[in-house]
């Protein structure tokens, strides 16, 4: 009888806190359909859509140097590129950093760097550039390459994430902060910001801008593991002028549940991509979850599509 | 532009959800209480289509070839015979007890295929004996011949009539006591030996141990020694595939009955419902002329039909099923492929729950239910063969192309040809080595392993082969489960008789469409939120 108390005891208190977390299927049922209607997608998916939108409200997105749409662009790459010492080549509607290059400079043969040291020869960037417009990188769908100008890290940024391209997630619902954390490139993520390759998830207090807790691949962490940097109590530069980018770009698309991905550059917070399915790993990172929020904020719930 | 309420949503929802429930409810009971469906002969029996191939070489000569061939009695029916014989004739002959089909032809040059194709239903029979029923002194003069001695029994061998008075000592056993001891004997100590040739009672005797015909010839001279009429069975136990292989089992007289018994499978007074019987007596299944290089195997294919008396029943009422199946057959639709179609949705389900309640990630949506329905074809296993082959082929070989810079349709077009000429290979090797079910992996829709190539190509360039070979997995075990669900005679009978059902999985679809709990496997994704220390 007791055993069996005991054992009702533990299952409510599992549901109880089993009900603060937002689960995939919630997620999409009750947060994305309703409010991201799927003819608005291509705002977030496409990154030179995004540029148009946001640019003319203020949000600051990195410069666009040059797009290819035609594969005979490709023969006037190297003029096109010669102007620029350092830059990045992306696909306009890539997602989770795929085909992404990021160059630092040329080699004394006319070769160019990128950030890890690999070296790329006209050809290989031409059949980069040719795979993006292929659609290797987005559902195989023809695609646009970007060549853009390459983000330099804050010096506060790169003191944390000396590794590559930290960037801040933050989850927006009807244009309200939800959860927010940082996403910090390791050796084993090969310098690429993403969880799942094993990228530092920080959580940042969306009041102080301040970090409370660090995991790396589903085990907690108080230091960086390749720097050894501690990695809590530290606060994002430039925190309320990130939270400000984010909720402008959340009042200019018709998208009100997103997840905006903002890097820290020298110049102050550039906002890098629109997410129309954030990730729910911030909740781990966070170490909380988040449908408590996210339901005291929610406006009621109306259809935005039909 | 007209904005709809959550509220109406709601209202339309619930409303389509008990149209999708009550609607196949009051169709089944309409059937089943106004029409009378007869509930119990609606289900479909297993029914087999046998096929018994031979060949023969000829080099200029008369050649014959005979084989005992099943009859319809009260326990089995045979129906929807087809000779294919090519040069030869047949010749059908019967007496009291056996069917005799024999295909004889002069002069014959070259190869000649004969093939025999028949449709048996059969069911499982079992007898009691009574406890105190005793042996008779005397039998109808029709049953002597069950009782005297004949070639490979040894009736009268002293070793045979020793061993038996170990096992019945006793001068007057009952029928009961006396067979269960025989059965038992034979059953518990002697070996089953998997050996195709001739073993007469007394080898058996002193090997102790032989296959089901040194057995059966054993368990007729005990029987015949205590004066109980045995005689010889030769059937085949039916079973979806091929083989070469029948079974011989006896059958004693008792009371009036042919009671069978099978010392190696231990059936004791009863038969299985796949043990087809083809001949009774101390038969060669096959005899022909010799040096003709004689080959021969049995196919099997498993389904299932209508009983008779459900299909009379049914052929007067409205909602005719049975004439829905004639009609699909007239358009050349097969039943067979019929039932696939209506098991997809089912499959359908099953992946649903796997994504949405437990959380697995799959390649594509459906292809786990598509492949599923594929692997009917060539069984669980070889269809888990050819998937897991397809994706490691699809990713070594688009490492390879990788490497040779290509561009991207060019790439999936080399890698749709590495496909196909994969699944031929594997049909080859089947037929070749007599695995007759992996040469229908030929059979797999191309269509299905096309997406799934492509796919895993595209998964092993984004995200890297680890992440393929955690989907693979996860999509072998779904495909598993489908597989199950999909093969099911129970799920299959159901739905041929009540189609309407597709309605129920509709409305399981809508709850499972608007389901929000958590998955099972985020419940271990976010464990330290829910189970540790939740805040």
């Amino acid at each position: 009888m007791i055993i069996l108390k005991s054992l009702m005891r533990q299952i409510a208190e599992v549901r109880e806190r089993a009900s603060h977390v937002l689960s995939m299927n919630r997620r999409n049922l009750h947060f994305i359909y309703p409010r991201n209607a799927r003819k608005y997608f291509p705002i977030a998916d496409d990154k030179l859509l995004a540029k148009e939108v946001l640019t003319p409200v203020g949000v600051p997105m990195p410069q666009t140097y040059r797009i290819y749409s035609h594969f005979f662009e490709l023969r006037d790459l190297e003029k096109d590129l010669a102007p620029y010492h350092d830059f990045v080549i992306k696909p306009a509607q890539g997602s989770a950093g795929n085909g992404i290059i990021v160059i630092a400079g040329r080699d004394d043969d006319g070769n160019w760097r990128s950030v890890g040291g690999k070296i790329y020869t006209l050809y290989d960037l031409q059949k980069h550039i040719t795979d993006i417009l292929y659609g290797i990188y987005s559902f195989d769908l023809g695609d646009q390459a970007v060549i853009e100008r390459r983000v330099e890290q804050h010096p506060e940024m790169l003191r944390l994430s000396p590794l590559g391209l930290a960037d801040v997630r933050i989850i927006l619902c009807d244009e309200k902060p939800v959860m927010a954390m940082s996403r910090i490139p390791t050796k084993l993520s090969n310098g690429k910001a993403n969880l799942h390759q094993g990228a530092i998830g920080v959580a940042i207090d969306l009041e102080t801008g301040v970090s409370t807790h660090a995991r790396l691949l589903g085990e907690e962490i108080t230091h960086h593991p390749d720097t050894d940097i501690p990695l809590l109590d530290c606060h994002i530069p430039c925190w309320p002028e990130i939270v400000d980018v984010a909720l402008r770009a959340a009042q200019a698309v018709p998208l009100k549940y997103l997840g905006v991905d903002i890097v820290v550059s020298t110049e102050g917070p550039m906002l890098l991509e629109i997410n129309v399915r954030p990730g729910l790993e911030i909740q781990n990172v966070n170490q909380r979850g988040m449908l408590t929020v996210l339901e005291s904020l929610a406006q009621p719930e109306v259809n935005h599509d039909a | 532009m007209k904005e709809v309420t959550a509220a109406t949503r709601r209202k339309v929802f619930i409303g389509v959800l008990a149209l999708a429930v009550l609607l196949p409810a009051s169709l089944v009971a309409f059937k089943l209480l106004v029409l009378d469906y007869p509930m119990a002969e609606l289900i479909p029996t297993p029914s087999y289509r046998v096929e018994i191939n031979m060949q023969v070489q000829g080099h200029g000569e008369d050649i014959k070839v005979s084989t005992f061939l099943p009859r319809t009695d009260s326990r089995q029916n045979v129906s929807d015979e087809l000779n294919s014989s090519g040069a030869l004739t047949l010749g059908l002959e019967a007496d009291a007890l056996n069917r005799l089909a024999t295909w004889k032809a002069d002069n014959v040059q070259g190869q000649q295929d004969i093939r025999y194709e028949f449709s048996a239903q059969v069911r499982h029979i079992r007898y009691t004996i009574p406890d105190s029923l005793r042996i008779p002194d005397h039998y109808p003069a029709a049953l002597v011949r069950y009782l005297g001695d004949e070639e490979g029994i040894h009736l009268n061998a002293p070793e045979i009539a020793s061993e038996l008075r170990r096992i019945v000592p006793e001068a007057n056993p009952t029928m009961r006591s006396a067979l269960t001891r025989i059965h038992r004997h034979l059953q518990d100590n002697y070996a089953n030996r998997n050996f195709a040739g001739y073993t007469d009672a007394l080898t058996a005797l002193k090997l102790r141990e032989a296959s089901c015909n040194g057995k059966s010839r054993l368990f007729v001279a005990f029987a015949r020694n205590l004066n109980i009429p045995a005689r010889l069975v030769g059937g085949l136990i039916l079973q979806q595939g091929s083989k070469r292989i029948t079974h011989q089992w006896v059958e004693v007289y008792i009371n009036g009955h042919w009671v069978p018994f099978d010392t190696i499978n231990d059936h004791f007074a009863e038969v299985p419902a796949n043990f087809l019987t083809l001949y009774y007596g101390d038969q060669v299944m096959f005899k022909h002329t010799a040096n003709v290089n004689f080959q021969y195997f049995f196919k099997m294919t498993k389904r299932l039909v209508p009983q008779p008396a459900a299909e009379t029943a049914l052929s007067h009422s409205v909602l005719n099923i049975t004439n829905l199946y004639a009609a699909f057959e007239k358009l050349g639709i097969s039943q067979n492929l019929l039932k696939i179609i209506l098991m997809i949705p089912f499959g359908a389900l099953v992946t649903v729950i796997f994504r949405n309640v437990i959380g697995l990630e799959t390649f594509g949506t459906f292809l786990p239910a598509l492949i599923a329905a594929a692997a009917r074809e060539t069984g669980l296993l070889w269809g888990l063969v050819g998937f897991v082959t397809i994706v490691f082929m699809s990713a070594v070989v688009r490492k390879g192309l990788d490497w040779l810079q290509l561009l991207h349709s060019p790439k999936m077009a080399i890698m749709l040809i590495t496909v196909v000429v994969v699944m031929l290979g594997m049909s080859v090797v089947g037929v070749q080595h007599g695995l007759f079910e992996l040469a229908h992996v030929s059979l797999f829709p191309i269509a299905i392993l096309a997406i799934t190539a492509e796919r895993v190509a595209l998964m092993e360039a984004e995200q890297g082969g680890l992440k393929v070979a955690r989907i693979t997995f996860m999509t072998m075990i779904v495909i598993s489960a489908c597989y199950v669900v999909m093969d099911s005679l129970f799920l299959q009978s159901l739905i041929l008789a009540f189609p309407e059902l597709l309605l129920i999985l509709v409305a399981l679809n809508l709850w499972l469409g608007k389901w929000i709990g958590i998955r099972v496997m985020e419940f271990l994704r976010f464990r330290s939120l829910i189970l540790e220390r939740g805040r």
